[in-house]
């Protein structure tokens, strides 16, 4: 203790001071700690949660669609005619003009896109909405004319097989690949025929080839994948009729850029991943502002809780500061004396905060919890990245930097010869 | 700067204060103090002792005239010059001890001496000793000092006092919470001082056996000085 003061004096006055209000102390610790806690436990799950659907979203949306953008809506045909009044327009009901889905060159576009060296994989597809039934089963399904190899290639489609095998698509004329919740729903397995049935009303009996899962609700409890031959009878169409271009690159980053260039270059609309999923990233921005504000509130009310410790400390300790100052202690000693009482807490609250966040995303990570919903996991997938402690003990540390800063620089200020009069 | 300069010099030193009515507290103070003197401040309770202390002491500058201590106008000092002169020059008792009461007895008499950064740890710890010795309570040393009686209290304010040499000791009425016998043990001490190490000596008190052993008694009232008597 003695070599302590003799080397610091400030640090002791201000170890004093906090053991001497150990309640209290304790209190403003645990408050900056809880803070830090739900940083990292929130920050954690929340972005381990959209990190995985990310991740599933980038395994199951191409990097790039093209696709021809039909739009209901289009001019009143009178619009081209001439200038007219009001009272001119007469032609009511106007129906969305029977525009094809068709990519005119699909197979030219996807050959051309292949020789890309920014181009990983290129897939065709063919997709249309139909029923699938067995016996008396039926369920609608989105039916998804598709290459198999190519789209593994892009979609990793053996990866989420739960049961069968994919290769049996190429071997297998009337082969299909169900979802895992559409087939639950049917009631099938592998290796079970079932019927599907297009709204120009053709009918395919198909052979089970496999069962897939993608964690991805909506898709595993709709989606069915079929040859694009079958999907282009299913519409009576031609052998060179496609709807969508899917694309790979090497470098996802790239996406955007990309895709403005092959829709200049193609005519068709060409859409980049993150636009096509706007609606989620949406969504995450408004998870992360929210939980942004619940963190900066916690460590507001944490840093209060330092403001009142050091403010009540100073006020019982004006003879303390007073008699230092009369021996000579300048102003900045006073404060520095309180910026250590803050930083004793802040640090120590943190560091406790760190640790629990920790255990707590670990305890949490090992918990079991098969949820269903927008996307379904057996685990919740935290994101351990070292950034949030980082950032979390940062804000801990500068909450309680500013909590600290007033009471120190109002230390300071105390005139000695005012506290002294007044015993 | 000679030996024979005082070490005090104040020249028209007034001091109003405006709060809660305007009220000359020191008017027109001058005074000047010898290096070695041992100087009493007497008058009447509210006649600007304590004020005219701080004053000379470098505690408040908020002052019209002037005042130079040990060649240094006060007034020309920053706030950070003003603390490490106190801390090197100026020694002050006051009537409560001040001692933090969380530490030890040694750890409050080496305060000034750690701030002043001039000795090792282990020469200010003899330091220390040394005063606590000539204040006769160097067997408290380890003890927190709120432990002490208000008597050692009031020795080890002046231990601490003492540290750092200070060409001035000051004190505000240092014996008025103490009994008699230990009053005459602070006297006696304040005198041995004087005589063996010319400490220089400037203290309020009411107590008579003081005002019998100083050089000079300076009486003040109503903020003027009426009488310089000297012994
Ligand atoms: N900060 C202040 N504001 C207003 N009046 C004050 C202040 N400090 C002291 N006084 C007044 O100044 C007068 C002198 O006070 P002081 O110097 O303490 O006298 P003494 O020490 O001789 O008893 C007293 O009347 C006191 O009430
Ligand atoms: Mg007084």
């Amino acid at each position: 203790m003695i070599s302590r003061l003799r080397n610091n004096p400030l640090i002791k006055i201000a170890w004093v001071h906090l053991v001497s209000k150990k309640r209290q102390t304790i209190v403003a610790m645990l408050g900056v700690m809880f803070g830090v806690t739900v940083f990292i436990f929130q920050a954690g799950l929340l972005t381990g949660l959209q990190n995985y659907f990310i991740e599933k979203t980038v395994n199951t949306t191409a990097h790039i669609h093209i696709y021809n953008e039909v739009r209901a809506e289009r001019p009143h045909v009178l619009d081209n005619v001439r200038e007219y009044d009001a009272t001119w327009k007469v032609v009511r009901n106007q129906k969305p003009r029977d525009e094809e889905r068709r990519l005119r060159n699909g197979y030219q576009i996807l050959r051309a896109l292949e020789r890309d060296p920014r181009v990983e994989g290129v897939a065709p597809y063919l997709g249309l909405q139909g029923i699938v039934r067995f016996g008396t089963a039926q369920q609608a399904a989105t039916l998804a004319g598709v290459d198999i190899v190519r789209e593994d290639q892009l979609f990793r489609v053996q990866e989420n097989l739960i049961d069968g095998d994919m290769l049996r698509m190429q071997t297998i004329p009337n082969a299909i690949i169900l979802g895992a919740g559409l087939a639950d729903k049917l009631g099938v397995q592998v290796d079970d025929n079932i019927a599907i049935i297009s709204s120009k009303g053709v009918v395919l009996d198909m052979k089970i080839v496999a069962v897939s899962k993608t964690g991805i609700t909506a898709q595993d409890n709709t989606r069915a994948y079929i040859s694009i031959r079958n999907a282009q009878r299913l519409l009576q169409q031609s052998g060179a009729y496609i709807t969508d271009i899917n694309v790979r690159l090497r470098d996802v980053n790239d996406a955007q850029a990309i895709a403005t260039e092959y829709q200049a270059r193609y005519q068709y609309r060409a859409e980049d991943w993150v636009a096509a999923n706007a609606n989620i990233f949406g969504v995450f921005r408004i998870q992360n502002i929210t939980i942004t504000f619940v963190i900066a509130s916690i460590l507001v009310v944490s840093g209060f809780g330092i403001f009142n410790i050091l403010m009540t400390i100073i006020y019982e300790k004006m003879p303390d500061i007073a008699i230092l100052k009369a021996m000579g202690y300048r102003n900045k000693d006073i404060s520095t004396i309180f910026v250590i009482e803050s930083l004793v807490i802040g640090i120590t609250g943190g560091l406790l905060g760190l640790l629990l966040g920790f255990i707590a995303s670990m305890i949490m990570s090992t918990i079991p919890l098969n949820i269903q919903g927008f996307v379904s996991v057996q685990y919740l997938t935290i994101n351990f990245n070292p950034v949030f402690y980082l950032v979390a003990f940062g804000f801990a540390l500068l909450s309680t930097a500013i909590a600290g800063y007033f009471p120190a620089r109002k230390a300071s200020r105390f005139d000695p010869v005012e506290i002294i009069r007044s015993r | 700067m000679t030996q024979e300069q005082p070490i005090i010099v104040a020249k028209h030193v007034s001091k109003i204060f405006t709060d809660p009515v305007e009220f000359r507290v020191l008017d027109d103070i001058n005074l000047t103090v010898d290096r070695g003197e041992f100087v009493v401040l007497v008058g009447p309770s509210g006649s600007g002792k304590t004020t005219l202390m701080y004053a000379l002491s470098t505690l408040d500058t908020e002052y019209e005239g002037t005042i130079t201590v040990d060649g240094t106008d006060i007034k020309a000092l920053n706030p950070n010059q003003l603390a490490q002169f106190r801390n090197t020059t100026i020694g002050f008792v006051f009537q409560f001890h001040y001692l933090l009461p969380d530490f030890t007895v040694l750890d409050n008499v080496s305060l000034p001496a750690i701030k002043a950064g001039l000795w090792s740890p282990e020469e200010i710890e003899e330091r220390a000793m040394k005063n606590l010795t000539l204040l006769g309570v160097a067997d408290q040393a380890r003890k927190r000092s709120s432990r002490l009686s208000g008597g050692q209290q009031q020795r080890v304010a002046i231990a601490r006092a003492l540290m750092n040499n200070p060409k001035i000791l000051f004190g505000d009425e240092p014996t008025g919470n103490l009994d008699t016998k230990n009053t005459a043990l602070v006297l006696d001490i304040l005198q041995d001082l004087k005589t063996e190490f010319h400490q220089t000596i400037l203290m309020v008190t009411h107590d008579m056996q003081f005002t019998e052993r100083a050089d000079r008694v300076v009486a003040i009232r109503d903020g003027r000085i009426i009488q310089h008597e000297q012994q």
